[in-house]
This record gives structure tokens, sequence and C-alpha cells, in this order.
């Protein structure tokens, strides 16, 4: 037992002693190791800052989508999703209602009518989604009342106001005030119409958005339309971070427990799986730039160690002739490339999370690539978004590259007899 | 700790269309706590042969007995820790690790030895005080001239208490005054801790020191006389 501590002991103080012997090692030519840590520090910062910014592009995507699209939840009839007729209204919404009213984790919902039709003013005429909201539901779970460009969000006093948005309002002529004409089929399959005044016109992220869709009262489209019940509940939960589902899932199950068979709940990735897969495509472009740039920084290690190894070729024979076992010389010239890599890494992640930092403040604007960002549902200025994961990804990365690349010339070392490695000259 | 050689051969292939015997056929009996210079001129064959005795190069064919145990015959592990336990190395340019100070350098077999911090730390001290660099034991060798740290090499080697020491031209690059100290310290570790001392020299001032001078010749062994 005391012995194997004793042994225990010894192992330990000539681990300590291999890695004093590295870090020592490691700064025997300074300049050569500055520059490889310069070469780290601003690769490192480059890489973090695009995967901070293709990672803060994402996010605002799907954060956006998820305020102005599609909630975290939505309830349909089944045959609605399928087939979007006027007639095919959430089957019992009173259950589902109240377990929504009675959830903490619920912001807020909103009950919807939707009809396609078209909209027209005295000049043109465009299909547009018309939406039949609650105002004061809807503004709770959609920042529209906050995107007026112009006038306001609908009340519930005026006769029949209607909000555009300002794509929309622009290819139309319209101003506020102005008169417009919804024309739609109602339940009996008939085309009816209504005529509404421009009470507001907002302008959200995404273009597509903006050119398909109008707001008016429930109640209004309820009357114009001819329907008793409601085509979609919208739900937006507490939940901060969009890139947990975890929360989503559940509220969903619940959901669905206490709804009608016929009406189904439907998550957000569900509604827009094309977003849903932005998440797994930013996680892999991430990964390949991290890879192309740890590939790249390990490339430059290998070149660092080939000659820090290479160069003291002799030194290596003596350690062999003095009693250093092989194993003990591997540690070493890995502990030297591990060393290496740590201070390059944590220098690096310093580096880019102080930079990380100011571009949270000040952000980065695009506005220059207004009209290609909106086509995405993208805002023109961007905070890059970077997590103590990515950090942690970044620092094993590193250090996994760092030690594989010691391999290739600690292997040329450990093939050499002491005398052999003692007969280099440099 | 005796040492054995019988028909030595050590012969190499590489760099050359024929074949080069750097040692042959060497029959040689080294006793222990012995003081012994191996002398003859460069390419003579007397490193090879310190080599071989010391166990970092093989030979090909003969063979190196200590204690009657054949060392061709020890693994690597075995041969490994051979070299650390019994053989204290000292090189014609002395071969220190630059980044550590005289004092880490002495240490360092010994903690290769798994002696403890505070035993190493002792020896060591020790050492450096009876070469004469108390001083200077906690300077790199880059602060210290040729004959420190040739001293300093000479601590290293008997740092471990090692059975017999192989000097490689230990004096080849230092002054008359630095040579001079050198083998006062290595005779009197020599007599006080009774290490065997084998020297490949062609240094005169070495070779009157010693008590058997060994001559190679083309690899042989020309003359073994006691003096």
């Amino acid at each position: 037992m005391v012995s194997a501590r004793v042994e225990g002991h010894s192992r330990t103080s000539r681990l300590l002693l291999i890695i004093k012997l590295a870090w020592r090692n490691l700064w025997r030519n300074r300049l050569r190791t500055g520059i490889m840590l310069a070469c780290m520090v601003f690769g490192l910062m480059g890489v973090v800052t695009m995967m901070g910014f293709m990672t803060g592009m994402y996010a605002n995507m799907i954060d956006n989508a998820i305020s102005w699209q599609t909630s975290h939840l939505q309830i349909s009839q089944r045959h609605y999703l399928q087939d979007p007729d006027i007639n095919y209204v959430i089957t019992d919404p009173n259950p589902i209602v109240t377990a929504l009213s009675d959830s903490s984790a619920v912001k807020g919902f909103s009950s919807r009518v939707l009809v396609d039709g078209m909209v027209a003013s005295a000049r043109a005429s465009r299909g547009v989604k018309i939406v039949g909201v609650d105002p004061e539901a809807e503004a709770v779970i959609s920042p529209i009342d906050s995107h007026m460009s112009d006038g306001s969000w609908l009340t519930l006093e005026g006769r029949k106001p209607i909000v555009v948005s300002a794509k929309t309002a622009s290819r139309l002529k319209l101003m506020l005030g102005s008169k417009v004409v919804l024309t739609f089929t109602n339940t009996n399959k008939d085309v009816t119409g209504a005529a509404f005044r421009v009470q507001g016109i907002f302008a959200s992220p995404s273009s597509e958005f903006d050119e398909s869709h109008v707001y008016v009262r429930d109640e209004d489209l309820r009357a114009a339309a001819g329907v008793q019940g409601i085509h979609q509940i919208a739900v937006l939960l507490n939940s901060a971070d969009n890139f947990e589902r975890s929360q989503v899932e559940q509220i969903k199950a619940a959901l669905q427990a206490v709804s009608d068979p016929a009406d189904e709940v439907r998550d957000w990735p569900q509604i827009q799986p094309l977003l849903a897969t932005l998440i797994g495509q930013m996680a892999t472009s991430n990964a390949v730039v991290l890879v192309v740039f740890v590939s790249a920084m390990g490339f430059g290690i290998i070149n660092i160690m080939l000659m820090a190894v290479f160069e003291r070729t002799r030194e290596f024979g003596v350690l062999m002739a003095v009693g250093m076992e092989k194993g003990q010389i591997f540690a070493l010239i890995v502990s030297e490339s591990a060393l290496l890599g740590a201070v390059g890494a944590l220098l690096g992640i310093v580096a880019s999370s102080v930079l990380m930092a100011v571009l949270q403040s000040t952000g980065i604007s695009l506005g220059n690539m207004a009209a290609g960002l909106g086509a995405f549902g993208v805002d023109t200025m961007l905070y890059p978004q970077v997590s103590l994961a990515t950090y942690q990804w970044v620092f094993v990365a590193v250090m996994v590259v760092s030690v594989l690349a010691a391999m290739y010339p600690a292997r040329q070392i450990l093939k050499q007899r002491p005398v052999q490695a003692m007969s280099e000259k440099h | 700790m005796s040492i054995a050689i019988n028909k030595l051969t050590k012969t190499y292939h590489a760099d050359s269309e024929f074949p080069v015997h750097a040692v042959q056929n060497v029959d040689l009996e080294i006793n222990s706590g012995e003081f012994v210079a191996v002398m003859g001129p460069s390419g003579s064959g007397k490193t090879t042969l310190l080599n071989l005795i010391g166990g970092i190069d093989t030979p090909s064919s003969g063979s190196v007995m200590i204690d009657g145990k054949d060392i061709a015959e020890l693994n690597e592990r075995q041969l490994i820790g051979f070299r650390r336990d019994h053989v204290g190395f000292i090189f014609q340019d002395y071969s220190l690790l630059p980044v550590l100070t005289a004092l880490e350098n002495v240490e360092f077999v010994m903690q290769l030895q798994g002696l403890s911090s505070a035993e190493c730390r002792r020896r060591a001290t020790e050492l450096l005080t009876k070469v004469g660099l108390a001083a200077q034991m906690h300077k790199v060798p880059a602060k210290l001239s040729g004959g420190q740290q040739q001293r300093v090499a000479v601590a290293r080697a008997l740092a471990p208490r090692p059975r017999f020491v192989m000097a490689d031209e230990p004096t080849a690059n230092l002054d008359a005054q630095s040579t001079a100290e050198l083998l006062d310290i290595m005779q009197q570790l020599n007599s006080e801790e009774g290490t065997t001392f084998i020297f490949s020299t062609h240094d005169q001032r070495v070779i009157k020191r010693a008590k058997r001078v060994i001559v190679f010749e083309d690899g042989q062994l020309k003359q073994d006389q006691c003096q």
C-alpha cells in the first residue's frame, strides 16, 4: 500500500518534471512560439467572429420567424392543414384555451380567423392572407404593434380598420385612411367582400411576410365571411432561448392531450421545417469552419514541432542516454505541443470574447444588404452570438489538434536509438 | 560492479560502400573503482567502445558483461533502467539541458529515478558544492563557462550514484586550468565514491592522471597498461 503510494507520488513528480521541462522548452525560441501564438489568436478571432456572425444570423432568422409568423405553437383542425377551407375551424377550442390560460409557461395566445382573399385599392389588387385577430391578444404574441411605420395597430374602436404592410401600401398606393376592399369566399362558397380603411402600416423583417398578410379585427372578418369558430390558435411561450425546444415539446404534448383528436398541435419546427433544419445547418457550418481552421493550425503546429524537435535531436539522444524512457520523451514532445495549443487557445478565446463583447454591444450593420436579408427575414443589424459551449468546442478542437500534431515529430524521434540521435549535428 | 568485454565488434554499414569496423574483437576487463583512459587517434573506436559499454549502442557481435550479465540480453526498459541507475555520461559538449539551471540539471536524472524532491535537492546541492559550483547552482548553462558547465555535467553524471562513468573526451573544450580542476574533482570523486571512471581522450593531461591507459587503433586494442 505504502509502496504503491510512493510509486504514485514519484509518477506524479515525474509528470510535473516533464510539464516543467515542456513549458520551458516552449519558450526557448520566443519569436517562433510568439509568431505561432499570434497566428492562433488572430485565426481564432476570425473563426469565432464568423461562427458568431452565422449563429447570430440564423438565430435572428428563427427569432423573427417565431415572433412574426409561427409563434412557438399553433393549433388548427387537421383538415385545415391539408386544405385551408374556411369551414375547417377548430373543433373544440375551449379546453385548449383553458389549458393555455392556466399555464405559466405561456406568455400569450391569439385566436385567429384566417381567410385567403384579395385586397384591392382603386389602383391595384393582390392576393393576401387576411388575418382576423383580437388586437390585444395578437399584440402580446407578435411585435407588430411596435413595428408600425405609420398609423397605429388595430383597436377595438372604429369601423372596420385594416393594417397593411408598407410593401402592400406601396404596391396598392395606399395611405392612412385609404379604403380597400377585401374579397374572399365565405362559408357558403359564395364570393363576398367588405370595405376596410387603412388604420396602420407595418414593416416586418421579412419582405415575403409583408407582401402576403393583412390584419383585421376577428369580429369584422367573422361577420363578413360568416365564420363561427376560429381557424388557428397561435401560442407564444416565455422561453427566451428558441434553440431550446424541450419546453415547446412539453407544452405541445400537454395541449395535444386536451385537444379534440380532430385538432392538431404543431410546434414551430413542424410549421417551418426549413427553419428547424437551419439549427442543424448552423451546427454543421460552424463545425466546417472550425475544422478548416484547426486543420490549417494543425499543419502550422506540425511545422513548428518538427523544427523544435529536429533541431534538438541530439538533446533527445542525451535524454535517452541518461535514462529517460521513450514514453517520457513522447510525453515531453506532446506536452510541448499541448501547452502551445492551450496557451494559443486561451489567448485566442480571451481575445475573441472581448471582440464579441464589443460586437454584441455595437452590432454589425448590414444596411446595404437590406433587400437580400429581407427575403430571408433577417434584421439589418446583426448581433453575433457565441455560446459558452462554442468556446469549449474551440478549446477542445485546438487541444486535440495540438496533441495530434505532435505525433509525427515524436514518432520520428522515438524511432531513433540514443547513439543515432546523439550523432545528429542539428 | 565489473565490466568484462568479450570479442566485442561493432561494424557500421550506413553511408559507406564498405563496412566500417569501429571496434574489432576487443577483449577487456575493467574492475570497480578504476580510473581508466582509453586513448587513440580520432576514429580509432574510443567513443564507440564507451557507447557499447554504456548501453547506448549495440554490438554487432561479442558481449559486454556487467557483473556477469550480458547487457545485450536486457530488454529496452531494462536497458534504460541500467543506464539510468548504473551509468553516468559526460560528453565533450557537456550536453546539459539549456532550459534548466545547474541544480535542476543535476536533479533531473535523480527525478527520473523517482527519488523524492528533498533527496534530489540534497544530493544535487552536495555534488555541486563538491565540484565548486555552490555559488552558481541557480544559473542556467548559458551563464556558465565551459569548465563550469563540464563540472555540472560531472555532478549530473554522479548524481544517481552510478557504478561507472563514461566520459567522452571531457576536457576537449577546456583550457588547462579548467582541465586540471576537473580532473582533480573526478579523481576525488573516484576515490570518495568508488565510482569507476572510463575516459576516451587523446589529451595527455588526462592520460597522465589515469591509473590505467588503454590504447586503441583502427578499432583494435593495441596496448593496455597500468601506470
